[in-house]
């Protein structure tokens, strides 16, 4: 297990071995392969939104004047701050109990984890579209039991999106936890309970606060990678909440509309790594807090 | 130096993965459409016997894919050789330069339905959308016209539609808010979107046909408008669901050829086989859609042809094309900003 997991903090944070020159060539290969097969024609699609129908910039007029488009992006952005919120309640005690559990029963529940990771994409919505529709297995047995009368709506809306993509972005908020909370000295919470405080108050005021870079790192993982999410919002999602993603797709497949396609994707883009600054800022903060 | 190298071996993947998606040899080709049960049936009908026949062997690939299809015609060399699109977008391609012109002394035009026959492309088969709902859901109540679709009351609970700005949606919809059919075009759009704005909340999309079998047979969305060849592969499989014809709207699949395709004449010859009364009369029953040749339906048992939207043509309402070539893109404007709001 600790083959897969990300390094620890305490080595991630010191100076890392300078770089023979000679290990350049090796990256070379991969880093020529991304220029031209995923560099490249991105931005040849950014160049199409401000050089098609008309060489100019009305694409971008059209983008920021359109009120459908912004409501793409709000419901985009609270989509995920949703996805990213629920994701970090639940993520949190899993992190917690790997890092506790004795090893067997640790590495089990791990597995349960990455197992998640390590199945299609589409299989996994699919298989949420068998639980949560009216006559999936979930409503009937809710319905078996005499709980409901008619079947609860759980998927074609809000719910259902935002249960696939919590599902699917769970490893991504209990990798960098857990690699946050294994720096985390046990003598630390042994010694606040010493001090007399209780379990509450350990954790709001010991685990909670050093667990924070784990927090921000996973939570904005999880933000962002939801912001560009196309399969399971378009499966599991209804009419009223486009995200960003599928209305790119939409533009680009259907109305051939690459121009504006182009724009919105140039928008999200922006947007996308406006956060990962903040992230960057971050994650330097808590290193130089923890450095001095 | 070994940097050159990897720069050659990243030139000699790049070249393998460009290569990859065009025929490896002359006598290949690709015929591209929307997978499921209607591209085993074109397989079957059209390609197996067309390669028995020519020798030449014919790849499937799918899904169609317009955005693909554009960009494969941009880097002037598209893998696909015939490619099976929604008749609207074959007038659309055609008109933007993406289609090559057909040739009609190899395709012989006389004996197809001259309403899906275009400079740039020749039906593959004509479908019609239908209303269709799980009969569980209902009790006795059995809704009949695209009126009772917009019946939340009578007909409570999810309703399926296509997902895309395509014709069908809209046309229903002024027909369920009382249009008279020959009074359709030219589109009133406010109308359209005004009488869907009513069940706005209740729709479920579907983008492709299995998806809408899916709903339809677990009663996710008990009501829908459908393509009726996959009301008719429900039904084949045993499930009983419920179809009316009433004013179903008929429209046709095209094929066509990508411009700048490395063997036209088979491209060509690929079309003319297909098309012929024989291959289409074979699809037909394989698949529950109508046949765009007129020869066609003589091939066919009395019974078989029962089950196809020409023996519907009462109250029929044939899509108008012309009218959605010239008017696509302003509504699918409309289409997708209805739909985000």
């Amino acid at each position: 297990m600790s083959s897969i997991s990300i390094p620890n903090r305490r080595n991630a944070a010191a100076r890392p071995p300078p770089v023979p020159s000679s290990g350049v060539s090796f990256v070379l290969p991969a880093l020529l392969l991304i220029l031209a097969v995923f560099i490249l024609p991105v931005v040849m699609l950014l160049l199409r939104s401000v050089t098609e129908p008309d060489p100019g910039l009305q694409n971008y007029r059209e983008l920021f004047e359109s009120a459908t488009v912004a409501r793409v992006f709000v419901n985009t952005f609270v989509v995920s701050g949703l996805v990213t919120a629920i994701a970090l309640l639940i993520g949190f005690p899993i992190a917690w109990l790997l890092v506790i559990l004795p090893k067997r029963w640790a590495d089990l529940l791990f597995g349960i984890v990455i197992l998640s990771m390590w199945t299609n994409l589409l299989a996994r919505t699919y298989a949420w579209m068998v639980l949560l529709q009216r006559t999936g297995i979930i409503n009937k047995t809710l319905m078996g039991l005499g709980l409901i009368d008619t079947p609860l709506p759980l998927v074609n809306n809000l719910v259902g999106v935002t249960i696939g993509m919590t599902y699917i972005m769970l490893p991504f908020i209990v990798l960098p936890l857990v690699t946050t909370m294994r720096a985390i000295e046990p003598d630390l919470l042994r010694a606040a309970a010493l001090c007399g405080a209780g379990r509450w108050e350990a954790f709001r005021r010991v685990l909670l606060p050093l667990s924070l870079p784990g927090i921000a790192a996973g939570g904005l993982l999880t933000f962002v990678m939801s912001l560009g999410y196309f399969v399971t919002p378009s499966l599991l999602g209804g009419a009223g909440n486009m995200m960003a993603a599928e209305l790119i797709a939409q533009l680009v497949q259907s109305l051939l509309n690459w121009g504006l396609g182009g724009a919105t994707a140039f928008a999200l883009l922006v947007l996308t790594l406006a956060l990962y600054a903040v992230q960057l800022r971050l994650l330097q903060r808590g290193r130089s807090q923890r450095g001095g | 130096m070994r940097a050159l190298q990897s720069i050659g071996v990243i030139g000699a993947i790049l070249g393998a993965l460009t290569l990859s998606g065009t025929p490896a040899h002359a006598k290949d080709m690709v015929f591209t459409s929307w997978g499921g049960t209607t591209q085993d049936a074109q397989k079957q009908s059209w390609a197996v016997p067309f390669s028995k026949q020519s020798g030449v062997t014919v790849l499937q690939d799918g899904p169609t894919d317009y955005g693909k299809l554009k960009a494969m015609v941009e880097s002037g060399k598209p893998a696909w050789t015939v490619v099976d699109v929604e008749n609207d977008f074959a007038v659309k391609a055609g008109k933007d330069g993406l289609l090559e012109p057909l040739d009609f002394s190899i395709i012989d035009k006389s004996t197809l339905d001259p309403r899906f026959v275009t400079p740039y492309s020749v039906g593959s088969f004509y479908y019609s959308f239908v209303l269709g709902f799980n009969k569980d859901q209902f009790g006795k109540k059995t809704p009949k016209s695209w009126a009772d679709l917009f019946d939340l009351k009578t007909f409570p609970g999810k309703r399926t539609l296509y997902k895309w700005s395509a014709p069908g949606v809209l046309e229903l919809a002024l027909l369920a808010d009382g249009v008279a059919p020959n009074a359709l075009y030219p589109l009133d759009l406010d109308r359209a979107f005004k009488k869907l704005d009513t069940i706005k909340s209740s729709i479920v999309w579907w983008s492709g046909g299995a998806q809408s079998q899916q709903l339809l047979v677990s009663g996710e969305a008990p009501i829908g408008m459908f393509w009726n060849g996959r009301i008719d592969a429900i039904r084949k499989s045993g499930v009983d669901v419920g179809v009316s014809w009433e004013q179903n709207l008929a429209a046709a699949d095209a094929l066509v050829v990508p411009k700048g395709v490395a063997d036209k004449d088979t491209a060509m010859r690929f079309i003319a086989f297909a098309s012929s009364a024989q291959a289409q009369a074979d699809f037909a029953r394989a698949s529950g859609y109508a046949p765009i040749n007129l020869g066609s339906k003589a091939l066919m048992k009395p019974e078989e042809a029962a089950a196809l939207p020409d023996s519907h043509s009462q109250g029929q309402i044939t899509l108008d094309m012309a009218y959605w070539a010239e008017h696509r893109d302003a509504v699918a404007k409309r289409w997708y900003e209805w739909q985000g709001k």
